[in-house]
């Protein structure tokens, strides 16, 4: 009896003193369900260079401790893993992907004086809501659009066609852009419509959009859709340039619409994290190639690597007060030198500074980054 | 077979401690933990409206998330554009889910087993997709709805998952108090006798459209509520809480738990919901062990972990009056 006694006290002692010496951060990540792909390369990412910090030492001296919880990509579980974090005494937490998912567990942060940093979720009402204790180091929906609307007036077409397939995230885009070329006047809008999402046959829309003689077409939907369509406009004969969103960033629209039509069409998007261009990222990369063997498939892993590096750097500085943090993030964190460039968020929350490039297919079906 | 039967009053006390046990369990537990009794709260409601079509009707419908969709965004869309607190508008959200199932049922109610089931699984996908294309313009899309309004009750205002437990968990007491009278009702009989054999029930003059209807109804209607407090809880609604799988998930509940029984589908319940969270830590094997654990639990006990017990009824009495005692009785059932 006494021996059991020493032994938890000894055991009580030990985890004490551990807790003297380690900060734990919250990974809240789609480990499970529709964007479990996302998530897994999150976890990787977040773990990798929480291992790399603790190696070099940690933060003033104590240990990192990632505490990860699945989001299972979906409110409800969102919301019991925010809760569980809460519960665990996490300093700050990194996630999530969904916008919906996100949204969530906001409150529940908020409630409890946690700060959040998101990765994915680029819908314009997250920062909208005077969260004093949310960032994100991803993009918001509006900004695409005026980077379209840039993109659109430097290649100078004057007849614009602008196509979405009336999701939310497309619709959005697609108003932004319209909004932005009418405001500037010099550009004719001479089409504006939906096509319906999931189909196999585009011709008709595309007669339609033919009618109208469009020197450029936009479309904001996803990359199925888009293949479709390229893929359609060739069979037909038609040859003008397509721009697409960053929905349309995935090599499977190479597949889909076969290399000899899908090169020459162009996109905006966040870089490939091949194509990041910072020394800092080139390193992160080769060390990560060298441990995983493989690249992070998408950008939103890296930026979730970024809003842990914007984290420690907070926590550095200010220690784990979360008020504190998040007045250090928004008023002194200037031009940080992220993996993905520089970080510097405004009063909302969000992140400043253009993270979006174009991108070109060539003739062998590559994206290929263009020149600024 | 009669088990042996408890004196009154051990049963009273038991079920008073019980009772207060469920009322002190937020306040031993973290918000955590209640969080997660809040969820087997509203999945244990969503299965027992579901057991009522499935469970006691015998009518394989897969689609049960769309009417708790439809009942979840009616409460978020009065929030968000007409400023209804969001509990006021309950008895709404479950009358809107219940005309939605009226519509959408009518004409399919005569389908068979299989063949249903493949209908109420376009109903669920139908639903969802409209929500993500922004239908009318009011559900948001694929974002869904943000709900800003402070939630309360009697100015009493609820936001901590102990309330919601109290709210959930009273809510789910009333649902079960009425379901097991309503099983024991000439309307439960009769779904029961359709589920063993709706020809030799229509033969008996059980109008059996008509039941089944009432019962897709009432099991929606049930499904609405409960889903204007999943969008009061949550705080926030989109398509993806209303997918296909969560169908399927309520659909297990029923079928896993004992169909037709009100403490089947408790435990069913929970075992859904506790499940994945208590294999949290395995992290994306979670739902691996999740799937493991159901598919041994159907090998083993493939009539449910709970079955319905059978009915019984003590005919001695009226042996030696029949015709006539059975007969007075016997108009009741039909």
């Amino acid at each position: 009896m006494k021996k059991l006694f020493f032994f938890c006290l000894a055991l009580l002692m030990g985890s004490l003193s551990a807790q003297a010496a380690e900060i734990k951060i919250g990974l809240m990540a789609p480990l499970t369900g529709a964007y479990a792909s996302e998530g897994e390369d999150m976890r990787r990412v977040v773990e990798f260079m929480a291992e790399e910090l603790n190696k070099a030492g940690g933060i003033n001296g104590a240990q990192i401790r990632l505490v990860i919880q699945d989001d299972g990509s979906d409110a409800r579980t969102a919301a019991l893993a925010a809760q569980r974090l809460v519960t665990d005494g996490v300093a700050a937490v990194i996630g999530t992907y969904g916008s919906a998912v996100t949204e969530a567990s906001q409150n529940i942060y908020n409630r409890n004086g946690i700060l959040q940093v998101a990765t994915g979720s680029t819908a314009i009402r997250l920062s909208e809501k005077s969260f004093k204790l949310f960032f994100r180091t991803c993009p918001r929906d509006d900004e695409q659009g005026l980077v379209a609307v840039n993109t659109l007036l430097r290649m100078g077409y004057k007849d614009v066609a602008i196509l979405h397939d009336n999701t939310a995230y497309a619709v959005g885009l697609a108003e932004e852009t319209r909004d932005g070329l009418l405001k500037d006047g010099k550009t004719n809008l001479v089409f504006y419509d939906a096509l319906q999402p999931n189909e196999r046959d585009y011709n008709a829309i595309l007669t339609r959009l033919r009618g109208t003689n469009p020197e450029v077409i936009f479309y904001t939907g996803y990359y199925p859709e888009a293949g479709m369509l390229l893929r359609q406009m060739r069979e037909m004969g038609w040859q003008i340039p397509m721009l697409g969103g960053d929905a349309q960033n995935n090599t499977d629209l190479v597949k889909i619409a076969g290399v000899e039509a899908a090169s020459g069409f162009y996109f905006v998007s966040p870089p490939m994290p091949d194509d990041l261009d910072s020394q800092s990222a080139k390193n992160f990369m080769k060390a990560y190639q060298a441990k995983y063997n493989a690249t992070p498939r998408s950008i939103w892993s890296v930026i979730a690597g970024d809003a842990f590096s914007v984290i420690v750097e907070a926590l550095r500085v200010t220690g784990a007060d979360a008020q504190k943090m998040g007045a250090y993030l928004r008023d002194n964190l200037k031009d940080f030198d992220g993996l993905t460039g520089k970080i510097s968020f405004n009063a909302k929350g969000d992140r400043v500074g253009d993270l979006y490039r174009l991108y070109r297919v060539d003739d062998k079906g590559n994206f290929v980054l263009q020149p600024k | 077979m009669i088990p042996p039967r408890l004196p009154k009053s051990a049963l009273r006390a038991a079920m008073v401690m019980a009772g207060a046990g469920m009322l002190a369990l937020p306040h031993l537990l973290g918000p955590y933990w209640t969080n997660l009794l809040n969820d087997m709260g509203i999945y244990a409601i969503l299965g027992l409206s579901l057991n009522i079509i499935l469970g006691h009707c015998g009518l394989f419908h897969m689609g049960h998330a769309a009417f708790y969709a439809v009942g979840a965004y009616t409460a978020a869309i009065l929030s968000t554009r007409f400023s209804v607190p969001i509990l006021w508008s309950m008895p709404l959200s479950g009358c809107l889910a219940g005309l939605f199932a009226l519509a959408v049922a009518r004409p399919i109610i005569h389908l068979r087993g299989d063949y249903l089931l493949v209908v109420t699984i376009g109903i669920v996908e139908i639903v969802r997709i409209a929500l993500v294309n922004n239908i009318f313009g009011l559900t948001g899309g694929s974002n869904g709805l943000l709900i800003t309004e402070p939630i309360s009750i009697f100015g009493y205002e609820i936001f901590r998952p102990a309330h919601f437990y109290y709210l959930i968990w009273s809510m789910a007491a009333l649902t079960i108090l009425l379901f097991y009278m309503l099983q024991n009702s000439r309307f439960g009989r009769a779904l029961n006798y359709i589920k063993q054999d709706d020809l030799a029930a229509e033969g008996s003059g059980i109008n059996t459209a008509h039941y089944k209807l009432a019962a897709f109804v009432l099991g929606a209607v049930w499904a609405g509520l409960i889903g204007a407090v999943f969008a009061a809880k949550i705080e926030t609604v989109s398509p993806q809480s209303f997918s296909f799988s969560e169908s399927v998930l309520y659909f297990a509940i029923v079928i896993l738990g004992g169909a037709g029984s009100i403490p089947g589908v408790l435990l069913g319940a929970f075992l859904i919901t506790g499940l994945p969270e208590i294999f949290r830590e395995w992290q994306h094997y979670r739902l691996f062990l999740f799937g493991a654990a159901m598919v041994i639990m159907m090998i083993f006990r493939p009539q449910g972990l709970i079955p319905p017990g059978r009915r019984h009824y003590n005919v001695w009495p009226y042996l030696g009056s029949f015709p006539r005692g059975v007969a007075s009785r016997n108009r009741e059932p039909r």
